[in-house]
């Protein structure tokens, strides 16, 4: 009975991804076709021969009916083909397969670091302000995590460079080699997260430590630690992952500003570089594959949060 | 209203909403007076470090940088209310409709907004730019902000038409026969404009931190417009000669954010101060004075030592004292019953001699198990005596299993924790208690989690869970009342046979008399924190003395009484913890009451046969 709920839950959850893929793809599909004007004179300008104007309908594959033109593009995506960049004339597949790996690297360590930090942060804040204790530690703990979770990433990196690299010299500001290199870049793309992650967290335990199953653990003397990773934790792992969810999203956008900011190679450089080049198949390109991350991983959320509290599968239809 | 309550509030929030009028006043007034600087080129003074003239430096066309940083106000903070308000025109009209489509539909589009929500808005920002920014130019700028805003818009729209929908005034006005366009008007919108405001504003915030964003990375406003995002990233690019061309820009960005953001949390705080203020619950205040004389209670000391012992047991939270020195005992295997109306102690009596107490509350007092102080015992040494000799069961068997935890992880961790015992003997262990509390079929339970068991199999569970250690004292706080009549039937039973079989002492704390008459072998009852009569159960009907426990036994209902008697019920309500009432705290509710009464505490004094009463009138009572 229960593994056939868990695989109708599973099975949702999956419909549900297969179709948002399919919009994602059709969204980038019609955004070339929806650019005013004609895309081969944006790429070419006003000289272009007719035959070169047909050569870049033909490359675009604008001159075939949309369904056609759909199921062509569907095809070629799922074999790594987006056609080639209109500045460079390189494939868009070996541009993806060149910068997808320094914005992953950048990505999942903010990621990691963000969850590795904010839960045992906010764990910690929460027993050190449980039950009205530390009123001077609660409202310095708020006014922090606020300020930090509201101030964007582009603005934090900008401070940061400012203080560490070019006030203290401590790290380099942009290129560079090595671990020196990414500590200002995870560090401005996951401090603001990790401390609003934190802040939600501390409110959760706060929540979890005065339920009756907590005092429960309590009564049979468990040592505290305990308490906290085994009773507490299941308990708010969920709004966890969920905001953690949410987050990475804004971690995936924030890439963009950072990369920039230091100068570094990877999807977002590359998007903002195509959009002011006007070099469309390579932003139809990024703008998929960054939108996939995001949706995959919220599905891989949605799952684990299935696995992890048992209830979600019993009131789920 | 709530913004004028919010401002007389803290001051950060006076500061913030000084903030935003002040960005306003720059917004309306800066580009007028100041926009002929913002643009004059001074080719003497390019690339120029802060100076009087101009206090941030100029930019390298010699542009006093101070100038352009508050003109480009207007757009900025411009730019974020119009594409905050573009995105509430999409989003409540979708949210409405969201609300107002049957339950068939909605999950689905509730699904489609939440994915939305959680796609990153700035790729669809991107996206939409992309589309629109060369035919629209601003206007396509802002309609890409808006939209990503438009779903979180449309979302807090639904919930809240949802859940003020489905309450009872709505559904008051209706069968009254308001109509729609005057219960909106009157009903809805006033529900609805705090929740809106606050998220309006939080969303201004987002708006501007993602428009300056746009322009910082070069695809939002085009030269010659400028906005602060645009001047950011023109500082930055000459960060190392003139920081403050970049910081400049950078705290307008951060302030008009916080500001926004702040303000707008500010009146959802005003609205609803219980939820946003931090918890302040009582904070303990040193130690309450010396007890005040209790007479000697462990009368009934028999050759060996009482399993527990309780003596001028104080709890106070805050300025309330909650318990005002109870003391008794409870011998080895005896099973005792501790009544009173809700709010008189009873529960705190027992989380105090567990020390399961919330931080914040003062004990004072001394409390004995098995002859052992527990005050004078090492945290550790205290976990595992504790751990071992004592287990409670609480009153709500749903809430009180952690629902994450299979059953047998919960009833095992005891044992495994405090006997070392590895998982397979700490697993039969289970199983066998199980077996003796009549769980059917305890291997599959195990691996079950608690909601999937009934209330009364959860409550069996939570009896065997607390057996797992062979405790000597198991206190039980309403163990049946939150079970229906004939499921409580059966726990009792259960409890007299585990006091039978284990030889366990049991505490067990009822507002139910009739319920511990006929269970335990004595009874204390409690009145306002404190122990006003003790007596064996068999002679309560005809020996008990206080006038509080013969209002609560003429409460029983009772098969003997003649029909058409009514129930008596006790007049007046029981006195609050922070308001108690001098002299005896029963006075103002007693039939009996007396000068004395008002005037002087009774003490709890001992009378024949183990008895004690805190009553000036139990002479009184005694002879008639």
């Amino acid at each position: 009975m229960l593994a056939g709920r868990w695989m109708g839950f599973l099975g949702r959850r999956l419909l549900g991804l297969v179709l948002v893929l399919a919009f994602l793809l059709f969204a980038t599909f019609i955004m070339v076709r929806l650019i005013p004007g004609d895309p081969a004179v944006v790429i070419l300008g006003q000289n272009g021969t007719p035959d070169q104007y047909r050569q870049v309908d033909h490359l675009l594959g604008v001159d075939r009916p949309w369904p056609q033109q759909f199921v062509q593009y569907v095809t070629r995506a799922f074999h790594g083909d987006f056609g080639s960049s209109f500045a460079t004339r390189q494939p868009v597949g070996d541009i993806l397969r060149e910068r997808i790996g320094p914005t992953a690297e950048l990505a999942g360590l903010a990621l990691a670091v963000v969850l590795l930090v904010s839960i045992p942060l906010g764990m910690a804040a929460a027993h050190l302000t449980a039950g009205g204790r530390r009123p001077r530690l609660e409202v310095a703990w708020t006014t922090l995590t606020t300020i930090f979770g509201t101030i964007p990433q582009y603005l934090l990196a900008t401070l940061l460079v400012f203080v560490f690299a070019l006030e203290l010299k401590l790290l380099p500001v942009a290129s560079g080699r090595g671990w020196q290199a990414l500590v200002l870049p995870v560090a401005s793309l996951s401090l603001g997260p990790t401390l609003a992650l934190a802040r939600i967290v501390r409110l959760q335990v706060l929540d979890a430590l005065v339920q009756d199953y907590v005092r429960t653990a309590e009564s049979k003397r468990l040592p505290l630690l305990t308490i906290y990773v085994r009773h507490v934790m299941p308990n708010v792992m969920a709004t966890a992952l969920t905001v953690g969810g949410l987050l990475f999203s804004s971690l995936i956008a924030g890439t963009i500003f950072i990369e920039q900011i230091f100068v570094r190679v990877g999807m977002g450089s590359s998007l903002i570089g195509a959009i002011q080049a006007h070099d469309y198949p390579v932003v139809q390109a990024d703008v998929l594959v960054l939108g996939m991350t995001v949706v995959v991983v919220n599905a891989v959320v949605d799952i684990l949060l299935g696995v992890l509290d048992p209830r979600t599968l019993a009131t789920e239809g | 209203m709530a913004f004028l309550r919010a401002l007389r509030g803290a001051p950060s929030t006076m500061v913030a909403f000084v903030v935003l009028l002040a960005l306003l006043g720059v917004a309306v007034l800066a580009p007028p007076l100041l926009g002929h600087t913002a643009n004059r080129f001074d080719f003497a003074a390019v690339s120029a470090s802060p100076s009087p003239t101009h206090p941030l430096g100029t930019d390298r066309l010699g542009r006093d940088l101070l100038a352009r940083l508050l003109v480009a106000t207007r757009l900025s903070v411009g730019m974020g209310l119009l594409a905050e308000a573009l995105a509430y025109l999409i989003g409540v009209p979708v949210g409405t409709l969201t609300a107002l489509v049957g339950a068939r539909w909605r999950p689905m589009l509730m699904r489609v907004i939440d994915t939305m929500i959680a796609f990153p808005g700035l790729l669809v920002t991107i996206y939409l730019i992309t589309i629109l920014g060369p035919r629209l130019g601003l206007v396509g700028l802002a309609v890409g902000l808006a939209v990503p805003e438009a779903f979180r818009a449309a979302r807090i729209v639904s919930t809240l038409a949802l859940s003020i929908a489905g309450r009872d005034y709505l559904a008051a006005a209706r069968v009254v026969g308001v109509r729609w366009p005057r219960l909106i008007v009157r009903y809805l919108i006033p529900n609805m404009a705090e929740t809106v405001i606050t998220s309006f504003s939080v969303g201004v915030s987002f708006t501007i931190v993602a428009f300056s964003g746009l322009s910082f990375l070069g695809i939002g406003v085009q030269p010659p417009n400028f906005d602060w995002g645009r001047l950011l990233s023109e500082g930055v690019d000459s960060f190392y000669e003139t920081p403050a061309a970049a910081l400049g820009p950078a705290a307008f960005i951060a302030v008009a954010a916080l500001a926004f953001a702040y303000a707008g949390e500010a009146v959802a705080r005003a609205a609803n101060p219980r939820v946003w203020t931090a918890a302040q619950p009582a904070r303990a205040t040193g130690r309450s004075g010396l007890a005040e004389a209790v007479s000697s209670s462990s009368a009934k000391s028999g050759a060996s030592d009482p399993t527990l012992l309780v003596e001028g047991l104080r709890v106070r939270i805050g300025d309330a004292e909650i318990v005002s020195g109870v003391s008794f005992s409870i011998a080895p295997g005896e099973m005792v019953g501790l009544v009173g109306e809700s709010g008189s102690g009873k529960t705190m009596t027992a989380l105090a001699i567990a020390r399961l107490l919330p931080a914040g509350a003062a004990v004072d007092g001394e409390v004995r198990l098995l002859g052992r102080r527990l005050a004078a015992m090492r945290p550790r040494q205290l976990a595992r005596f504790l751990g071992t000799e004592l287990a409670f069961v609480f009153q709500d068997p749903m809430s009180s299993f952690n629902p994450a935890l299979t059953m047998g992880r919960q009833l095992t961790e005891g044992v495994r924790e405090h006997r070392r015992l590895n998982r397979r003997t700490a697993a039969e262990a289970a199983l066998a208690r199980l077996s003796e509390v009549n769980v059917p079929a305890p291997r599959r339970v195990l691996r079950q989690y608690p909601h999937e068991l009934s209330g009364g199999m959860r409550q069996r569970a939570m009896i065997a869970m607390g057996l797992m250690n062979e405790p000597r004292l198991l206190i039980c706080d309403e163990p049946t009342t939150a079970l229906d009549v004939t499921i409580q039937a059966q726990i009792m039973d259960l409890l007299a046979r585990v006091n039978r079989e284990h030889g366990a002492a049991v505490l067990l704390i009822s507002h139910n008399l009739a319920l511990v008459r006929q269970n335990c072998s004595r009874v204390l009852v409690m009145y306002a924190g404190r122990i006003v009569e003790d007596l064996a159960s068999d002679r309560l009907l005809s020996d008990a003395l206080h006038p509080y426990t013969r209002s609560l036994l003429a409460a029983v209902p009772d098969l003997d009484r003649p029909r058409g008697t009514p129930l008596t019920t006790i007049p007046g309500q029981p006195p609050t913890p922070a308001a108690h009432p001098t002299g005896c705290p029963f006075h103002p509710r007693c039939p009996l009451a007396q000068d004395r009464c008002r005037r002087e505490l009774p003490p709890l004094d001992a009378r024949p046969g183990g008895q004690r009463v805190a009553c000036w009138m139990a002479e009184v009572e005694a002879t008639v």
